[in-house]
């Protein structure tokens, strides 16, 4: 009785699965499909930029797509008597290197003593909500009370006064973040160091800090290339000696005419201290430190 | 080294009292495990020891000084955690040597308290690796390194061996002892395993719900306990505790609801009595005898060395393990005739 049946499930069976099989590879080639129009949109403005620096004016506003590369763009941008962008390149990594320093201090600082150090909850919850909220309010409604501020106190026009500016604006990110990095070290590890003989500062130091390496890495990537970005407040707290990359190139676009080359040149220029900070800290991002410590 | 004295202990958490009035003292060189059911309290009174928990009220003294207020670093005390939380980014020796690079020792002396402790625990090979290039037991013992390297007052352990394989657990569990005979340190040790316990302790803690149930050697324990809760938290298989009516016509005769009644060790007040037996408490015989109990067999489980039986009695299951060959089989009646002197009579219920 049961044998029709059993012929029929058996030869059915493999044909199911060849249609499966199929399927999948259609599936994979979609997936592949849709990931590549991804990275089309998203390298498309890269190669366009890069393509656009080493064009000349003419080539680029008639549209050539095949054309001879010139440096007269990059020539211009770095060397030329009335270029400011080698200033504002090294004004950037200035702000940019202290205010990451700065925030990542006060953000691990911060973290550590949030989350290890036992304060009632609301404590520890008003101050990442409160940070929450001024991570929400658009710098630029805080740009122009600095601006009064700082014009008061002498720190217009200074290093100082974007990096305090830049140091606040980025802080509650980077505080998020350390928070999530320093919860991760068990909590059984600070208790082995008091037992140990660690003071506070000792397990911060030689146990905590070590082990939210890849973190801090993480964080003051982030904190540096939002520091490098930010256009508003750097453009009302700074004049000409302290401008920062991201003016240099706005000023390129200027009232009668935009020089779209010089433009793509110092855009171009700006995106390498980014990706190299990545290519370099990409080792120190790396999950898994912790593994062998509890369990 | 040093004795340890707690005097009315207690914690709560908001409302909630976990520790409930604990007093206990722990001789110089005693190895006291704190062994009760999970939620029971003991690793939060471990903790307060170790100085992890405040306490709420009462008193607590290390080597005659009160110790409430003082930070764990300064207790002289060392710690085993479950976890081993041991530091990450540190190797074998480093991880060991951490509390003395604290104490400002210098390397050279650094260096040999590492190489003592690491002979004992036989860790030589491995000091120079990470954490995680370590197995379980390895991993356990370098824990244990970096407890021994201070030489403490008090050792303390939270379930060291918990994490480990049944096998490993045991070989640990013998090294463990060894190494306490060997360094005679007060030591307290909280566990869930009755075997770890009973093998290990001088004395034994008894908790359950934040209160002492019972303190004593394992033997004590093991023989007289004061609760059914703790006859039957102590020993496997575990104890019987039957749900019998004492008359009172006769305080001694504990009955099952078919007619048949144990003889008790100590007349019992009338009325419901749980009554508690170990499973290598009663003689089996094949046929009816005096004081014997006609039971029917229901489960027979040889182990070689012995065997398990599970019969019926009345209704009720019944443990019965023997070190005789039988040949019973399911189904079978056997009839048991228990150590009256060995009977216990409770009046808790062991809700554990």
């Amino acid at each position: 009785m049961t044998h029709p049946t059993d012929i029929h499930a058996s030869s059915a069976l493999p044909r199911r699965r060849t249609r499966l099989a199929v399927s999948e590879r259609q599936l994979a080639v979609a997936r592949h499909l849709v990931l590549m129009g991804f990275a089309l949109v998203v390298l498309f403005p890269f190669f366009w930029i890069v393509s656009a620096a080493f064009k000349t004016q003419i080539d680029l506003l008639v549209g050539k797509v095949f054309f001879t590369p010139h440096l007269d763009g990059f020539l211009d941008v770095m060397f030329d008597k009335t270029s400011d962008f080698a200033r504002n390149f090294a004004n950037s990594m200035v702000i940019g290197l202290i205010s990451t320093f700065l925030v990542l201090i006060v953000s691990t600082l911060a973290a550590f003593s949030l989350y290890r150090l036992q304060w009632p909850a609301w404590v520890l919850h008003s101050i990442l909500g409160w940070s929450v909220i001024f991570h929400l309010v658009p710098p630029i409604t805080l740009a122009g009370a600095w601006f009064s501020m700082f014009r008061s106190v002498g720190l217009d026009n200074s290093y100082a006064g974007i990096i305090l500016a830049h140091t606040t604006l980025h802080l509650p990110m980077a505080l998020w973040m350390m928070g999530v990095f320093v919860r991760d070290v068990p909590k059984e590890l600070v208790e082995a160091a008091q037992i140990d003989g660690a003071k506070v500062p000792d397990i911060l130091w030689h146990v905590v800090l070590p082990i939210v390496r890849p973190g801090l890495a993480a964080t003051g990537i982030l904190t540096f290339i939002f520091s490098w970005n930010e256009f508003p407040v750097a453009l009302v707290l700074s004049q000409r000696q302290t401008a920062t990359v991201p003016l240099g190139i706005g000023k390129y676009a200027q009232e009668n005419t935009i020089a779209f080359t010089e433009m793509a040149a110092a855009s171009t220029l700006s995106i390498i201290p980014a990706f190299l900070l990545l290519l370099f800290a990409q080792r120190f991002i790396v999950r898994g430190l912790t593994s062998g410590a509890v369990k | 080294m040093a004795d340890v004295r707690l005097d009315g202990l207690s914690k709560s958490f908001g409302k909630l009292d976990v520790i409930k009035d604990i007093s206990l003292e722990i001789e110089d060189g005693e190895f006291v495990v704190l062994i009760g059911p999970s939620g029971c309290g003991k690793s939060t009174l471990l903790r307060m020891i170790a100085g992890l928990e405040s306490i709420s009220s009462g008193r607590l003294d290390i080597g005659g000084l009160p110790m409430n207020d003082v930070p764990s670093r300064d207790r002289g005390i060392s710690m085993v955690f479950q976890s081993y939380a041991l530091y990450p980014h540190m190797n074998t020796a480093d991880n060991m040597s951490f509390s003395l690079r604290l104490a400002g020792e210098d390397v050279a002396t650094r260096l040999g308290k590492v190489a003592r402790a690491a002979e004992t625990l036989g860790l030589e090979p491995y000091l120079d690796r990470l954490p995680k290039q370590l197995s379980g037991g390895q991993r356990q013992r370098v824990a244990m390194g970096r407890a021994i390297v201070r030489k403490p007052e008090v050792f303390l352990f939270d379930e060291p061996l918990s994490n480990l394989d049944a096998k490993l657990r045991v070989k640990m569990r013998a090294e463990l002892k060894e190494l306490h005979q060997k360094l005679k340190t007060t030591t307290i040790y909280v566990t869930h395993d009755q075997v770890e316990a009973m093998t290990l302790a001088d004395r034994i803690v008894v908790l359950r719900d934040g209160e002492i149930e019972q303190i004593g050697t394992p033997l004590e324990l093991y023989d007289n306990p004061a609760k059914a809760f703790v006859g039957s938290f102590l020993g496997s298989p575990t104890m019987n505790l039957l749900d019998l009516e004492v008359s009172a016509e006769d305080t001694a005769m504990a009955r099952f609801s078919d007619g048949d009644a144990i003889r008790l060790a100590l007349p019992a007040t009338p009325g419901r009595a749980t009554v508690g037996i170990r499973p290598e408490c009663f003689t089996l015989r094949s046929a009816d005898a005096p004081g014997a109990l006609r039971a029917e067999v229901v489960v027979v489980e040889p182990t070689g060395a012995s065997t398990e039986l599970l019969v019926r009695k009345a209704g009720q299951n019944i443990t019965v393990l023997t070190h005789e060959r039988l040949n019973t089989r399911p189904g079978d009646n056997v009839w048991l005739v228990p150590d009256v002197d060995r009977v216990h009579t409770f009046n808790d219920d062991a809700a554990a």
